[in-house]
């Protein structure tokens, strides 16, 4: 059954490529989109529903069913911040719906620091290629379709 | 051998490896040598990618990497 995968953010949606970072922008751990918060404090919600199978201050893991994970990276370099501006709002090994808040996090902190505040919403262990649906670049609102994975 | 054991090798050896920090899906390792890291090695290992950067080598692994990080110190 195919799924839908939501923007955990909103802002603007942007093409992987795009992304600055090697690892993300050639899809090495899988395709997806990514979207560019707004200024101020962002919550980032569930992009599926499922189990949170990782859970860091600055990104996560939920694993969906058919064994299929959807990485949310918050912003780039950002583990380096040690969880400075980021509150998690659920733990490891929670079940999630779509659209539940996982955490949130100061994007102008990030981009204080000189870091891209930029969110990778990666399907993991996925070809290139897979994914169907995917959104435009352009303006999207959190809980939005972003792609469906096979 | 474990695959940990195996990205520890690939990376020229415990005394080669100066820090190593996970990230979500990679493993950040400063090296002292960069000319001791075999990438091919790397990849026999499971790396999905490997990225260098001076004595920086990123070697991406999927979301296991905190694991494997762990399993890496143990061997150090």
């Amino acid at each position: 059954m195919s799924l839908v995968v939501t923007a955990p953010v909103p802002g603007t949606a942007l093409a992987m490529a795009d992304v600055p970072d090697p690892v993300f922008a050639q899809s090495i751990v899988g395709p997806g989109l990514a979207v560019e918060p707004p200024a101020g404090t962002v919550q980032a919600l569930a992009p599926v529903d499922g189990t949170v199978l990782k859970l860091h201050p600055h990104a996560f893991v939920v694993l969906a069913g058919g064994g299929r994970g959807v990485l949310v990276h918050l912003g780039i370099d950002t583990v380096q911040m040690a969880g400075e501006g980021f509150e998690l709002l659920v733990a490891e090994g929670d079940a999630v719906v779509a659209g539940q808040p996982v955490l949130r996090f100061d994007a102008d902190a990030v981009r204080a620091s000189g870091r891209s505040a930029v969110v990778p919403v990666v399907a993991l262990d996925v070809p290139v290629g897979a994914l169907t649906d995917l959104r435009a670049p352009g303006p999207v609102a959190a809980g939005e379709p972003l792609f469906t994975l096979p | 051998m474990s695959q940990a054991q195996k990205i520890l090798d690939a990376l020229g050896g415990s005394g080669n490896v100066v820090e190593i920090e996970p990230c979500i899906t990679r493993l950040r390792c400063e090296v002292s040598d960069a000319s001791a890291v075999d990438e091919a090695g790397l990849k026999a290992a499971g790396a999905m990618g490997v990225l260098r950067s001076g004595t920086v080598v990123q070697v991406v692994v999927g979301p296991n990497a905190d694991t494997i990080a762990e399993d890496i110190e143990d061997l150090r």
